[in-house]
Formats: C-alpha cells, structure tokens, sequence
C-alpha cells in the first residue's frame, strides 16, 4: 500500500495555512514581541520622567548644600522648620529633613512624602547622604591634599568580555555579551514552551475532533493508523515551521532596516565606527553594553548556530510531545476527558521552565547538562544554554537522544492511537492505554 | 463464486466477546443483509472486512485469498455515524477521501462532477459541509464511498437518518452499483428493506451468526405452515368440517366481504385434506399458506424459537 501520509500532511497544512487567523497571529506576533522586547528600552531613552522636587530641611547645615540633582530629583533647601515646611511644601513630591545629630545619629534621616516613594529614589538619597557624612569624616582626619586624593582614587569600572579564542587575535576576538545571551536564553526557551504546549494542544484537539465527528472511521478504511497519525503531526509540524520562518524573516527585516533609524544618533555613530575600527574602537565609545550586544547579535555564524539549533529542537520536542497528545487525544471523547491524561505531559514541560531559570544563572551546572539530555525536558533545557555557546557535542547528543526517544514514543502511541479512535462513549485512565500499548 | 468468506472469525475485547467463531461467504454481485440487535457485533465484523480491526482468531478471504491492505481500495465503506470534516469544503473533501484511495487529483474531480451532475447538487462544490443538512451530508458521504468505484461496498445502517425520499434514492443507486457488478454489503435492523433489497442474509445475535442465506429460502424454510382461508358461508359449518385436521387460530367474521379464518396445518399432506373438508362447507374464495415476513424471523430467531 502505498503511503498516503503525503496527500494528509497537504490537507492538514493547507486546512491550517488558509485559515484567517493563521494570517493575523503570523503577522502580527513579531510586532507584538518586538514591541515587548524594544518597548521597555526606548521608553528609558526617549521618555524623560517627571522632575520630582523634594524640599530639604536640614538642621544640620552640611548635607544640604552637597545633595545632587540629577534628571528625575531636585532638592530645593529651605531655611523653614520642618514642621511649617511640610505644610509648606505640600504640593512637592517630598520633604526631606535631616536632623541636627546627623554625624553622629545616622538614621535621624526622615522622608515625608505627598505621594508614593520608591525604592530608587530612597536609595539615591541615602547613598548621597553616605557619600557627604563620608567626606565629612575623612575631612576631620586633616588628610593634606583631600580633593585630588578623592579625585585620583575615584575609579568607574566597566568590562569588555570575549569568546576565548586563542587563534584570534585580540583586535578580532568576537565580542560576547552576557546580556544578549542571557535575553536570548530567556526568549528562546520561552519561545519553545509556548510552541510545545500551543501546538501540542492543538495536535490533540484535531484529533480529538476528527474521533468525535467520526472522520477517523471513514479515515482508518483506507489509511494505515500510524500515516493517520504522522501525517497530522507533520503537518502541523509544518505549519508551525513555515509559522516561525516567517516570523524570523519579519523580526530579522524590521531589526536591519528599521531599528537604525530609531536607535538615537549616537549609538548608530559609535556602531559604525566599531564596525570599521574593530574591538579597540570600543574602548572610547560611552554605552559599550548596547553596542557589545548589537556586535553579537550581528555576528552571522552565532545567529545562525542559534537558528538550527532551534530548527532542531523545536521540531524534535513538537515531534516527541504531539505523538503523546495524539495519542490522548485518540484516547477520549471530549478536551474535558483529556485534562487528567494531560498532566504527566505537562509536568515535564513545566519542570523545564524552572530548571531553565537556574540554567540561565549557570549554564554548565550539571543540573542544566543533565536536564538539557533528558529527552522530554531537553528542548527548553538545551534553548537556555545554546545561547551561552557551550560546546557542539553536548547539542548533538542531546539532540540524538531527543529524535531517538521520538521513535520510541511514536511507537507507543501508534498503538494507543489504534484502538483510542475507535473506542467511543468511555473514558480511560492512564492503566488502560498502558494496556493499549500491548495489544 | 464468493467475493468474501469469513472463516471461524472471533474476536474479544477486554471482557467482551464480540464476535464468537462466526463464518459465512457473500456471493459475487449480490446485495447481502448482515441483521441483529444493536450490539450482536454487526460493526465489528464490518471493521473486520474493512481492515480496520484485526480479528483474534480466523481469516478473511478476499476473491479466493488471504485479504491484503491493497484490498482496501477495492472496498467502499460507509460507517453508521458519518464522518467529514465540518470546516472543508465539499468538493476537495470528496477528493481527499477519493485520494486516499488510491485515485488521481484529476481522476476524482472528473469522476466527482459526474457525481454532483447526477445528484443535482452542484452548487455544493464550494460550500463548507458546516453548512449542510444532515441528508445532505449524507449524499456527499455515499458519493464519497462510491467514487473509487470499488468491487465492494459495505454500508453500515445506511438508511438511518435518510428520509423516505432520500432513502428511495439511495436503495435504487445500490441496486445500479449492483447491476454494474458490484457486491455490497449493509447492515441493518430496519427489516423491510432487507426484503426489499438484500438476496442474501446472514443474521447475527449474541456475537454468533444464527442463520444464513438466500432471503427466499430462508422465508419458505422457516414457513410455519401458517394458511389463510376466504370464504362465503357460516363459520360453525367451516369450523365443523376441518374439525380435527387442522388448529384453528384466528377467525375473523365480515360482515360485507369474506369471512377469513387462519389455521395452522402440522404436516403437508394435511393440506388437501383441509382443503376438501372445507370445499364441501363453505364457498372458498382463496386458500394460501402465509409466508412469514423477515421481520417474524428475525423476532423469532432471536427469541430461539426458529
């Protein structure tokens, strides 16, 4: 008999392709997660917060005057008492008022505000209060020369970290940032997450929409019950992949041709610069975590290391977690039934999320390593680490033994799914399809 | 010759005995009755025949061997609950289940417009099976079914659900597919088309076949030699001359017409005996055995008193 899993891949892949709302979310998601992504950090580049005016009385006359204002605070000393002043003062953002004692009393330090404080802002305010106390003491010390000595030994530090490439020299060493990889392990995993359960769910609702409408009778006929089976994983396999090809063109265009023009002219500038003069040009440019991170993601081979590992690991896990709904899908009447079946799939998928939140902390921990082989958690797992670029040969393995445990699963749930289409009206437990599998 | 035997088939599921050591043998170009109550294990023997279950035990042959999976596309089955997809349009599900047997994408579509010409529903090509009645989805599954024009049609419970119009149509498409040389298969419990349409049966209760074969003979084997007298005249004269002979069962006096009067006779050569004995009291009008319908059988013989 020849294969017929051809001719109910098409019909799948078309059925789901036309659809118009595989149209709207394939165009508009990249949009909704570029905004999610670019959102928060052109708010901090463009949005300039309200100026907050805090009232300083100050009692004991040295801190007052050394307070700094910076784009969001101004202090604004007064010579009024506090009491008056906080009537005073009452459409300021705040009062501050520092007491008398205060070289002596640190904490007779009092906030009164007229709104909702935050945790930055009463930083900001205490380490200045530190910074001035500070001073004051060293000045008591009669250290000659005090201002130079505070100006040499003042030291701001920032890192410029490289892939440890001993061949390349210096000038060349790829520039990686942490940053990047720590946003890309957390979007990538995510990303598979989302794609295992979305597309998971749907593999078992077609089926199990197919078994109520009694298609799968008609079906199992003339088609062998495992080309039924592939045929629909594949070919929502083939969806999802022509889904998320798209979405990568649309993300990779928007960020070529449409992030230069938003960045502000500064960046753009040190960018092209960096581009001519290599890592060294770095040294001068102010903001070198944004441009380490553009250099990175610029960086084609990375890119492209990243692309197929997800190619791989999204299209193993789809294939290993929607044998296993398919097979629960074959196996009861309604999504309802399905719930309790579903559990033991979604365990792992969850467990992944969290180990996948330590990865990101460690990637070469032995927790990420063995979690990143074990088959049903391996897909996330290995997503949050690929981006760290740990070696190639943990990402064959684990991919191996994700492909290999998908021959072994689909086997089982080929028998599942045989006698689950034609069995109506009863729901089993997870003892029956065991029992199933051995028919 | 027989297109299909069933040899010694049983099959269980896990406390349940569906089929039990059932045979029987379908001729070629013949129009076959598989009867019983709901849950005899009509279906199952029909999934059988399609491949769809494997039986525990016995065999399937198929034209003289061993069934195989290219057999199935010589095979037409309609199962009893229909099934297309709600969201596809009718036309290219019609070809999708015609490629899954085994059809050309230009060989269905040709084949289907024929189909739709013939059946007047044209207009339907386009729209979604959501759309459709119940009656109407059922045209597009029979044409489905028929398309790959396979040796073997088997319906389960085809006329359920179908109004008389409808139900009419579908018994005259089966006799033509019949009369082109195809062998079909139903079941069903709805008697009367059994005697309309089915040379053949095999009657299924309790998971075992309990009676087999031609529709005529079977009803003249299982004659209960059950007669039927109309007659002029006094009915204490006729009851006095067949005295005896004969045990009078029902006798229904009219007023206007003719009296008749229902007897049961033990052996045949009793028969000429009734007969003379009631010639020489009344005026006979008519004098015929009764012929059980297939619905008396079938009640009969699942009852156990055939």
């Amino acid at each position: 008999m020849k294969s017929k899993i051809g001719i109910i891949i098409g019909r799948e892949f078309n059925e789901r392709v036309r659809k118009k709302s595989f149209i709207i979310t394939t165009l508009l998601t990249p949009f909704l997660m570029l905004g999610m992504m670019f959102a928060p950090m052109l708010i901090t580049i463009y949005s300039e917060s309200d100026l907050k005016q805090i009232a300083v009385v100050d009692d004991s006359k040295i801190i007052a005057q050394a307070l700094q204002n910076n784009k969001e605070v101004e202090f604004i000393a007064t010579p009024l008492p506090i009491e008056i002043a906080r009537t005073e003062y009452s459409d300021y953002f705040a009062v501050l008022h520092i007491g008398s004692d205060i070289m002596e009393n640190h904490n007779n330090v009092q906030l009164y505000t007229n709104g909702s404080t935050s945790i930055a802002l009463e930083q900001n305010i205490t380490t200045q209060i530190e910074m001035v106390l500070q001073n004051e003491k060293l000045k008591k010390h009669n250290i000659e020369n005090l201002p130079q000595i505070l100006a040499d030994i003042e030291s701001n530090v920032s890192i410029q970290s490289y892939k440890n490439a001993p061949e390349k020299s210096g000038e060349e060493a790829e520039s990686s940032s942490s940053v990047v990889a720590t946003v890309l392990a957390y979007v990538l995993s995510f990303m598979l997450y989302m794609f295992l359960l979305i597309y998971g769910v749907m593999v078992m609702q077609s089926v199990i929409e197919e078994k109520n409408n009694r298609v799968l009778e008609v079906m199992v006929s003339s088609v062998r019950p495992f080309e039924m089976m592939m045929g629909k994983i594949l070919g929502v396999a083939s969806v999802a992949v022509l889904q998320i090809a798209i979405w990568i063109a649309l993300i990779g265009s928007v960020a070529y041709f449409v992030m230069p023009m938003v960045l502000p002219d500064e960046i753009v500038a040190a960018l092209a610069m960096m581009k001519e003069g290599g890592a060294a040009a770095m040294q001068g440019a102010g903001e070198i975590g944004i441009l380490q991170a553009i250099m990175m993601l610029s960086n084609m081979e990375y890119i492209a290391t990243i692309l197929a590992s997800l190619l791989i690991f999204m299209v193993g896990g789809f294939l290993l977690y929607a044998a296993m709904y398919a097979a629960i899908g074959s196996s009861v009447d309604s999504p309802q039934d399905a719930q309790q079946l579903q559990t033991p799939i979604t365990i792992p998928i969850i467990v992944s999320l969290f180990v996948m939140i330590s990865v990101i902390n460690d990637p070469t921990s032995d927790l990420a390593f063995w979690f990143s082989m074990i088959p049903l958690t391996s897909p996330i797992v290995m997503m949050a680490r690929i981006p760290y670029e740990i070696p190639a040969w943990e990402i064959a393995v684990s991919a191996v033994i994700l492909y290999a445990s998908f021959l072994l699963v689909v086997w089982g749930a080929a028998k599942i799914y045989r006698v689950g289409i034609l069995m109506h009206g009863k729901k089993p437990n997870l003892k029956e399809l065991w029992r199933w599998m051995k028919y | 010759m027989d297109i299909i035997r069933i040899e010694n088939v049983t099959k269980s599921f896990a406390k349940h005995v569906a089929l039990d050591n059932v045979s029987l043998s379908i001729p070629e170009g013949s129009i076959y009755g598989l009867l019983g109550p709901n849950g005899a294990g009509k279906t199952t023997l029909l999934r059988i025949i399609n491949r769809i279950t494997a039986p525990d035990n016995g065999s399937v042959i198929f034209e003289g061997r061993e069934i195989t999976a290219d057999d199935v596309y010589r095979i037409g089955y309609m199962p009893e609950e229909r099934g297309l997809y709600k969201k596809m349009k009718v036309g290219e599900q019609a070809i999708f289940f015609a490629r899954l047997k085994g059809m050309s994408r230009k060989e269905a579509t040709d084949k289907l417009k024929g189909w739709f010409e013939k059946f007047g529903i044209e207009s339907w090509w386009n729209r979604n099976v959501s759309e459709l009645s119940k009656g109407m989805a059922q045209k597009v599954q029979f044409i489905a079914t028929v398309l790959h024009e396979p040796k073997l049609l088997i319906f389960d419970e085809p006329f359920s659900g179908f109004d008389p119009i409808n139900a009419n149509l579908l018994k005259s498409e089966i006799l033509t597919l019949r009369d082109k040389g195809a062998t079909i298969i139903f079941s069903t419990h709805n008697m009367s088309s059994v005697e309309e349409v089915c040379d053949h049966i095999t009657l299924i209760d309790k998971s075992r076949n309990i009676l087999s074969g031609n529709v005529e003979e079977i009803r003249h084997r299982h004659g209960a030699n059950i007669f039927e007298i109309d007659y002029r005249g006094e009915e204490v004269d006729l009851r006095k001359a067949i005295e005896g002979r004969c045990e009078i069962m029902d006798s229904t006096p009219s007023p206007v017409g003719f009296n008749k009067m229902k007897l049961h006779i033990a052996t045949d050569s009793e028969v000429r005996g009734v007969i003379a004995a009631a010639n020489g009291s009344v005026e006979i009008r008519s004098f015929r055995e009764i012929i059980p319908s297939m619905n008396d059988i079938f009640i009969r013989a699942v009852n156990g008193n055939l």
